[in-house]
């Protein structure tokens, strides 16, 4: 059996990279999305502001682009490194969406960015605005393959597992794509993307407003982006809401953990505020709760029922005992794949296969057959991630997503009586908000990825055996490394971000006191772009 | 005062707007509503771009 302490640094370091790749991903999803519509009007009106806000918040999105890309091609390296057993188990379903990503969404994205980047005296307008967009929906196609992987991990559609050759076999390429996880993920996680880049536009144009420098580039970014990000936010909470009703019923044990649910209860059941979820007591210590709430929030009727924990934990354990016969057939095919009576009684109990390895580390010598009730009670507890960060990080991306729709409200009525300069209050506060969607998409991440647990692909393979055999002085050493060289990639980002905000859009001289332009730029950085 | 009662009407009309969604799209066809959605936004977005300066344009004809 792998080392556990290899497992949890295993995961530590994947979260941690991931973690930190997907600073970047949201703003490439949305940033490129908003040039497209800032060149757009550039296009249509021929007006020069909109090719320079194209051209300025294009700069800053190269500098993310890039850090992005390097921060991301370590992770699709780590599958293979620290999750060698997953890798080979799934690959065959893992694998296509990977590659599509790498080979088709990458690429594009890849080159044309390039083409906008460079393409400004090459191309012609048209053609730059088809490149531009292209690019926006390169970066976004990216995203989508990676998510129909990850969606396929959260809840295993079109594939099966195959006795014989020991792996998980794709079968059903429609259904993997269109699983509903897949698609309620990809948008969701694509228009939270485009609320980074709206809060993101929206507070820099705010510092150039409060500072009264840049103020045709400013007042037009923040008009554009508020639309976008009022609009954006909410698509972002509607699909928040549809992923976790296929949520509910895909993956009910994340459920219960991110409503901290212990027991169930009769419909229409209360929702939980907030709560101090104690997961060694299953219960929680403190509770502040809204009666009748939950049931229609999750199931959309007032009569189903949401599974607690206690409902959940006594499902595994039929399932456990279900999946023992799958798991010792299993074990007699891999020396004999043509006993007949193996297969047969694999084929009766291979629903349950995945809980028939999850008993397996408790079991003496890893034996299933030797599995007492005791095993199985503490493999059944398993199945319930921990409820507590689950709990709290949901509630905080919940509220973070509240708070920007309510600021987007506020920023469009100002923007939309052109009079935002005015409330600078609202200004210095748009500064504030630029970390806010940052946060709220590490938490949903982490409420999506901590609510998987104890699995690696949902109810087939559990975490405990997905990991590869490294030892934990590798671990540490790589995590540490890891670690160190990603805080260095923010910190440049950060420097660099910050030196081009400061510096400001290199075509500013050119812009008319009838625009409300202010002093003639100090810098030119225009070079990088053409 | 006025404008906090129009930011909570405004407030309101998004949120029915949300729960009407989430009535209407259960398990909706989310890619395809991804595509016409990012369409809408981004023309939206560049229509209150292209009216920002028609604004400009009559507050400076008004001051003329």
């Amino acid at each position: 059996m792998i080392n556990g302490t290899v497992v949890a640094l295993s995961r530590w370091q994947f979260a941690m990279t991931a973690l930190y790749h997907f600073l970047f991903v949201p703003l490439t999803l949305g940033l490129t999305f908003l040039l497209a519509a800032m060149e757009t009007v550039y296009v249509t009106t021929g007006k020069q502001i909109y090719r320079d806000m194209a051209q300025f918040w294009g700069k800053l999105f190269l500098i993310n682009f890039a850090l992005g890309v390097s921060t991301g091609l370590t992770m699709e390296f780590e599958f293979g490194t620290n999750w060698s057993f997953y890798s080979g188990f799934v690959g065959d379903i893992f694998g296509a969406p990977l590659a599509i990503e790498g080979l088709m969404a990458f690429f594009m994205e890849s080159t044309f960015v390039g083409l906008m980047a460079f393409g400004w005296q090459r191309l012609t307008k048209v053609q730059h605005l088809i490149v531009t967009y292209l690019v926006a929906l390169g970066s976004n196609l990216s995203a989508l393959w990676i998510l129909v992987a990850n969606g396929f991990m959260q809840d295993p559609q079109g594939a099966k597992f195959n006795p014989l050759t020991m792996r998980m076999e794709l079968h059903d390429f429609p259904a993997l794509l269109f699983s509903p996880d897949a698609q309620d993920k990809f948008v969701h996680t694509s228009i939270a993307g485009y609320v980074t880049a709206s809060v993101f536009v929206l507070g820099v144009s705010a510092y150039y407003m409060l500072q009264r420098r840049h103020m045709a580039l400013a007042k037009r970014s923040f008009r554009m982006a508020a639309l976008f990000g009022v609009l954006a936010t909410a698509g972002v909470i509607t699909l928040g809401d549809a992923l976790g009703f296929v949520g509910g019923h895909a993956q009910p044990t994340k459920l219960a953990a991110m409503e901290a649910m212990w027991h169930t209860e009769a419909p229409p059941a209360p929702f939980n505020v907030a709560a101090i979820p104690s997961q060694s007591q299953q219960r929680n210590l403190w509770t502040l709760q809204i009666p009748y709430v939950l049931t229609p929030l999750i199931t959309h009727t007032t009569t189903q029922s949401v599974p607690g924990v206690d409902t959940l934990e006594a499902q595994a354990v039929q399932r456990i005992k279900n999946g023992i016969p799958a798991v010792e057939a299993l074990k007699r095919l891999s020396s004999n794949p043509n006993d007949p009576q193996a297969l047969t009684q694999f084929d009766a109990h291979q629903a349950d296969l995945g809980y028939g390895f999850l008993v397996q580390r408790y079991a003496p010598n890893q034996d299933v057959a030797l599995a007492t009730n005791a095993d199985i009670a503490k493999a059944a507890r398993d199945v319930i991630p921990q409820v507590a960060p689950i709990f709290w990080t949901f509630r905080v991306m919940v509220a973070m997503g509240l708070l920007m729709l309510a600021f987007f409200i506020a920023a469009v009525m100002f923007t939309l009586r052109n009079d935002a300069e005015k409330h600078r209050w609202f200004l210095k506060l748009a500064l504030w908000m630029i970390p806010v969607p940052f946060v709220a998409c590490e938490m949903g991440w982490l409420v999506a990825e901590l609510g998987r647990q104890p699995w690696t692909v949902y109810q087939m393979l559990p975490t405990w055996m997905a990991a590869s055999s490294h030892t934990v002085g590798y671990m540490v050493f790589s995590l540490a490394g890891f670690l160190l060289l990603y805080s260095i990639f923010i910190a440049v980002e950060m420097y660099l971000m910050v030196k081009f905000i400061r510096l400001g859009p290199s075509a500013h001289g050119r812009e008319s006191p009838a625009h409300g332009g202010g002093s003639a730029g100090t810098y030119a950085p225009a070079a990088m772009l053409k | 005062m006025k404008t906090f009662w129009m930011f909570l009407v405004y407030l309101l009309i998004a949120l029915l707007v949300i729960v009407l969604g989430i009535i209407l799209g259960d398990i909706g066809p989310w890619y395809f509503a991804w595509l016409v959605g990012t369409v809408m936004i981004v023309l939206i977005s560049a229509a209150g771009g292209a009216l920002l300066d028609t604004q400009e344009e009559e507050q400076e004809s008004s001051r003329a």
